[in-house]
């Protein structure tokens, strides 16, 4: 095993945090800020038209943000982004073709 | 109108061959044979399935060949570790690899263009011109078709007229079901809550069989239904028919009264409609049953006896049927049958 | 240069078989035991799914034959398929052959994580009695392998039948995601130093694709198992129309999982095919990088074509066109297979062998199963073919004659490796012989059935169908093949018999797990080999580039050195297999077995968690290697983490789907309240923030701070789940429970489940809190806590998702 090798493993199991304190909690700031937006967005009615594509986005920031520093994806070996991302993907491929062919087939919504 | 391909191949067989290919090939002549193409959709269907099984057989070969060349034929290299030879010529294959990848990809596409073509030929978004539109409704385990053009309901005898084309409105009132008469064309499921479509024009006058090919439940397999092609004058001489009330034949017949009157006082009303007589309608309509010529979702032909046979105990020719012995005596039965079967 | 056996495993404890009385293989967590225990029970089972379907064909000899009831037939041919496929078929693939060559072919001591490999097979094991335990209490299963809804709803078919098929096969997926997830990470993470990912074995490239649809493919199907249990436990309508439900929400989770399944099915089978078709023509395999992309090919395209089961569902043309499309692209890569083996046979100095032959049988017949498939691709056509024997013919071409065969190949081909025990080639003909006449006896025919018309599932036909000849033809195939197992297992018991040892390599063979003794000591490698190519074990003994590379067996934990550590074996995964089973039992009989259950599964996790001791003395962590410097267990997580993720998306998918379409209110966007469920985002937020401070105070060795930490996050997790309480109250009080709309339905469940989520995270929390007490979780085992705040942060992800998706998008398609 090379030197390099041996210190990344090192570095993955041994060595202080990925991140400092300081950083964990400016993301936890960010998180917050992301969510008082979404909610804000949620309120105001000159948002609505584009209220799902805003939200899509900021949700998406606030899964992004904890996904890399808190589950350390930013920091530790890429295959465990190669592992989760594509999974993430058929997740996310799962439910768009549910709403879409399903949608199809049940036709217009009932009007209550 | 039978496939030219079989009897060409037939003329040519020695005897004993033909023999075992005659019954081999029985199942393929009817009466659920989709190698019988009485509808453009039918027809449709099998060039479609004769095209892909053409290029079937060619691959087929493609893969036999080599094997057996290689098996029987070839003379191997000796080796001891001599054959690991061959990864340095792997490199020299390629067009190999190529070749098995690119000629299957445009013989997929020579299928699919068609296919795609036909798909959406025979799920137009609005019923085609002057059809005949048809809802079928299934039930547990029978058919129930009603024609909204002319205010007619009846169970598991379907007439169309040949040259029509026909769209169906395909539900159900309990389960999945399947609708398929496979010498018209192909199946669709009859799903709860929504509504299906199917459309074919049926060529020619004739008597087609059709079945649920969608499991449901315990008699599934009793679950048939006839489709009557008839011309067009004869079928707007059965809508008449249907239309009237039921003829109960010629004067008055006392054992045909009697089971008037045994069917007024049985369970049977609850359940059947008789045109004038009774409104049920969990149960197949039986206005003009005499008329028909199957009982029982298509399982039985209409006779006295398999219709005595029925009514004495319906759970032995078809397992969990929902209608109950009634526990006639044999006059009451008797009589019930005459009248039932007096209803032209 | 030849290899040497090692010394070491001459004297030592040469053979697995033998250590240990029966007793101890109550307790094995030997990757090789397991994988036995696995192919004697999938054999068993294949018995009893033999004998329902040779009565099933006794009953269609003849027309209006009355052998069989028709509630009886239901019963065989719903247990057959169920049978065959979950518990003969993926446990002969994944669990026997996975088990058996895997570890081997790529030079490990055993898989990653040996505990979980016994656990998946006693939840297997328990699992499938469970299910056919239904047969003891009111009959079997009889709503068809892929059950269909609203058939399965409690008003159609009443009784506890249904309950053992969905419950039974919800216990099942356990094993089958728990099993899988292990042969991944031991894949990715175990294989031998040099051993590339272009360097494995083409077997381990299908066993790695095919345990990565097990993956995606099951949490799909377990949701939707879910929902069925709702509806007939607690009265839900997620596939009855009463409440504006529709049941094809079924077929589209069954078959998202069940396409997938299908090559879950035959991948483990191309790969024993891309093994013994070149080792008996003795030859390389051809284009093995070809076959290993065109394998990764096939996994990918296969999660995208479900939709041709449903063609006569009417989903549309759109939707028609589109998955024909994606299903006639699977066909390449399948074609690229095929002809790959066919010209790796040309010009084979051919072994004709009993496993050669079964292994050209498959060849044949899968590809005629195959060309059928791309009939049924094509949507118009299918319409004329599905639901009738043709299409029986076609799987069972695919699963029969192509995986059954290739198994069988595999079993000749790997038996002295694992008994160290020779199969009699006279037998072996024999049985092959009558196995294959049979097969395509039975199986041929019912081409033509379906092209005439034959419905699949009847259990008669009347005599005008013309349909008798053929019928009687397969019922004497079906027997011919019937005598043809009965040899075969004639010619097992015969080899046990022998006296016969096999060598070491008796078939020239060109992968590792021929280097070592037959049968392979438990430790299989005395020395973990270095491989420098592909076919590596050809490469030592017949290659020339040998001595111009670097010494080849360089020992990296020789058994002299540091000795073996091999695990020890365990009673707790039997132990919590049971557990799981009483679960399962008590919701069936009576509710509090269940919680017995539960608290056996708890406390069996916890003795397992703990029962080294410590984390990181594991032996998946003996060695890292080379290519992957990653920690088994961390993979695992992230593989477990991203299966939830397809679970949670089946429930986020449902909800999306029946959103606006309920038939009374209350709904969403009446009800909801937002400001008490940001409140609930922020603190499940804030947790996160808190969980990952306390990985950091441990990793820093400050077991104080980090205990006070995980104590704050779970406190954080506690208020989370009272504000969700409080809301599940409130909504009740004002009518929207379980049964009152779609929407109560849909999102209790998945709201309901991520709540589910987080109690178990808060459980676990707190389970390696009050363990810091006891100075359980020091430094150096850091990584227990970064597991567990891995999944609470997971649960944090989902909320994110739940919060935006669910709480805050419905304003806008109310208005």
């Amino acid at each position: 095993m090379s030197t390099a090798q041996a210190s990344e493993l090192a570095h993955e199991h041994e060595e202080a945090p990925r991140a400092s304190t300081r950083v964990y909690v400016e993301i936890a700031v960010v998180l917050t800020v992301l969510t008082v937006l979404e909610i804000w967005a949620f309120y105001v009615p000159a948002v609505q038209p584009i209220l799902i594509p805003l939200l899509m986005v900021l949700s998406g920031a606030k899964f992004a943000l904890v996904v890399m520093f808190y589950m350390h994806l930013k920091f530790d070996h890429r295959a465990y982004t190669a592992i989760f991302g594509p999974l993430l993907t058929l997740g996310a491929f799962i439910v768009i073709a549910l709403m879409i062919i399903l949608a199809y087939f049940l036709g217009a919504p009932p009007t209550a | 109108m039978r496939p030219m391909v079989l009897k060409a191949r037939r003329s040519r067989l020695i005897p004993p061959l033909a023999c075992l290919m005659l019954a081999g090939c029985a199942p393929l002549q009817g009466p659920l044979s989709t190698f019988i193409l009485d509808s453009d959709s039918a027809r449709d269907a099998y060039h479609l399935f004769r095209y892909t099984f053409i290029w079937d057989v060619i691959i087929m070969l493609t893969v036999l060949v080599p094997l057996v060349l290689a098996l029987f034929v070839l003379t191997p290299k000796k080796s001891g570790g001599a054959g690991h030879e061959a990864e340095g010529h792997a490199g020299s294959t390629r067009w190999l690899e190529a070749a098995w990848t690119i000629t299957p990809a445009l013989i997929l596409i020579s299928m699919a263009v068609p296919s795609i073509r036909l798909t959406f030929q025979y799920q137009p978004k609005a019923p085609p011109a002057g059809a005949l539109r048809v809802r079928a409704i299934g039930h547990q385990w029978w058919w129930e078709f009603q024609y909204p053009e002319f205010h007619l309901t009846v169970a598991d005898e379907l007439h169309i007229p040949a040259g029509r084309a026909v769209y169906f409105d395909l539900e159900s009132v309990d389960v999945l079901h399947g609708f398929w008469a496979p010498e018209l064309g192909g199946k669709r499921d009859t799903i709860p809550g929504h509504v299906n479509h199917l459309t074919y024009t049926p060529d020619k006058p004739g008597e087609y069989f059709g079945e649920c090919t969608q499991f449901c439940g315990l008699s599934h397999a009793n679950m048939r239904f006839r489709i009557f092609v008839d011309t067009p004058e004869k079928f707007a001489a059965w809508v008449k028919q249907q239309q009237a009330s039921p003829a109960t034949g010629q004067g008055p017949n006392p054992k045909i009264e009697a089971g008037a009157a045994v069917f007024a006082a049985a369970p049977c009303v609850a359940c059947h409609t008789i045109e004038g007589v009774s409104k049920g309608y969990i149960g197949p309509n039986l206005s003009h049953i005499g008329s028909h010529q199957t009982l029982a979702g298509s399982i039985l032909p209409n006779t006295p006896e398999n219709m005595t046979k029925w009514i004495h105990n319906p759970d032995a020719l078809k397992p969990g049927a929902q209608m109950p012995a009634l526990g006639l005596d044999p006059v009451e039965t008797s009589d019930l049958v005459a009248y039932l079967e007096s209803l032209k | 240069m030849a290899v040497a056996i090692p010394q070491e495993a001459v004297r030592g404890r040469e053979n697995y078989l033998r250590e240990g009385g029966l007793l101890s293989w109550l307790i094995t967590i030997d990757h090789k035991r397991i994988g036995v225990l696995y192919g004697l029970t999938s054999l068993g089972f294949m018995g009893l799914a033999g004998i329902e379907a040779l009565l099933m064909r006794i009953q269609l000899a003849q027309p209006d034959n009355h052998f069989l009831s028709a509630d009886v037939y239901n019963q065989f041919f719903t247990m057959h398929g169920t049978t065959m496929i979950f518990l003969v078929i993926m446990p002969l693939g994944l669990g026997f052959f996975g088990n058996v060559a895997m570890p081997l072919q790529i030079g490990a001591r055993d898989v990653a994580f040996p505990r979980l490999n016994a656990l998946s097979y006693w939840i297997f094991l328990f699992g499938a009695l469970f299910m056919y335990s239904s047969f003891l209490f009111g009959g079997g299963p009889d709503a068809g392998w892929f059950g269909y809804a609203n058939l399965t709803e409690r008003f159609f078919t009443p009784g506890t039948r249904v309950d053992f098929w969905a419950i039974g096969l919800i216990i099942l997926g356990f094993s089958s995601i728990l099993g899988s997830l292990n042969f991944f990470v031991t894949i990715v993470n175990m294989r031998a130093p040099g051993m590339t990912f272009m360097r494995m074995p083409i077997f381990v490239w299908n066993i790695l694709v095919a345990s990565i649809l097990v993956l995606v493919a099951f949490p799909p199907l377990t949701v939707g198992l879910i929902f069925l249990v709702m509806d007939r436990f607690i009265g839900t309508h997620f596939y009855s129309t009463v409440a504006g439900a529709t049941p094809i929400l079924w077929q589209h989770l069954f078959w998202i999982f069940g396409h997938p399944e299908v090559y879950i099915l035959a991948l483990p089978a191309f790969g024993i095919i891309s093994e013994t078709i070149p080792c008996f023509s003795r030859k390389p395999l051809f284009g093995y990088a070809a076959m290993a992309y065109a394998t990764a090919l096939i996994g990918f395209i296969s999660y995208g074509v479900w939709g041709h089961h449903m063609f006569a569902s009417g989903m549309g043309p759109i939707a028609d066109a589109a998955f024909s499309l994606s299903t006639m692209i699977i066909a390449i890569p399948t074609g690229i297979k095929v002809y790959s083996w066919v010209a790796t046979t040309w010009g084979g100095d051919f072994v004709k062998n009993t496993s050669f032959y079964y292994a050209l049988a498959f060849v044949i017949q899968f590809t005629i199963g195959g060309l059928t498939g791309v009939m049924h691709a094509q949507p118009a056509m299918d319409l004329q073919q599905n639901g009738s024997y043709f299409i029986v013919a076609h799987f069972h071409y695919v699963i029969g004659g192509g995986s059954l065969f290739a198994f069988l190949s595999g079993i000749y081909y790997w038996w002295p490796k694992m008994t160290g025990k020779m199969m009699d080639e006279r037998l072996g003909k024999l049985n092959f012989w009558l196995i294959c006449i049979g097969f395509n006896m039975t199986f041929f025919p019912m081409h033509i059935l379906g092209l005439g018309g034959m419905p699949r599932r009847v259990y008669t036909y009347g005599a005008g169908f013309h349909w008798a000849f053929w019928n009687m033809f397969e019922t004497v195939g079906a027997f011919v093949m019937g005598v043809g197992i009965l040899v075969f297992v004639i010619a097992i018991i015969q080899s046990l018999m022998s006296a016969e040892t096999a060598v070491a390599d008796p078939w020239d063979g060109r992968t590792l797990e021929w280097s070592i003794p037959s049968p392979p000591p438990i430790y299989n490698f005395a020395e973990i080999p270095h491989v420098h190519s592909k076919d590596a074990f050809w490469e030592m003994k017949h290659g020339r580039a040998q001595e111009s590379r670097q010494p080849a067996a360089q020992p990296e934990h020789g058994a002299g050195g540091h000795g073996i550590h091999m695990p020890a074996p365990s009673l707790f995964p039997i132990l919590l297999a049971a557990g799981l089973a009483l679960v399962g039992i008590g919701a069936i009989a009576w509710l509090r077995i269940t919680f017995v259950g539960v608290l056996i599964v708890y406390l069996a996790i916890i003795g397992m968690g703990f029962e080294y001791g410590t984390y990181g003395e594991h032996p998946s962590k003996e060695r890292g290697d080379d290519a992957f410097p990653l920690d088994s267990r961390k993979v695992g997580m992230w593989t477990f983490i991203g299966s939830e993720s397809l679970f949670f998306a089946s429930l986020i998918g449902t909800y999306m789907v029946y959103k606006g379409r309920d038939l009374v209110g209350p709904t969403a966007k009446e009800i909801l309240e937002i400001p008490l469920t940001s409140f609930s985002t922020f603190v499940l937020l804030m947790s996160s923030l808190l969980m990952v401070l306390a990985l950091a105070a441990f990793e820093r060795g400050n077991i104080r701070a980090g205990r006070n930490w995980l104590f704050g996050t779970a406190g954080l997790g506690c208020v989370f789940l009272g504000g969700q309480a409080y809301e599940f109250t409130k909504f009740f009080r004002e009518g929207v429970t379980l049964q009152h709309n779609l929407f109560g339905q849909t999102f209790y469940t998945l709201v309901g489940f991520h709540g589910l989520h987080v109690l178990l995270g808060v459980i676990w929390l707190l389970t390696l809190a009050f363990a810091s007490f006891k100075g359980m979780v020091p430094k150096k085992r850091a990584l227990a806590v970064e597991f567990g705040g891995l999944y609470w942060h997971f649960v944090d992800i989902v909320w994110i998702v739940i919060f935006s998706l669910i709480y805050l998008m419905d304003k806008v398609t109310g208005a």
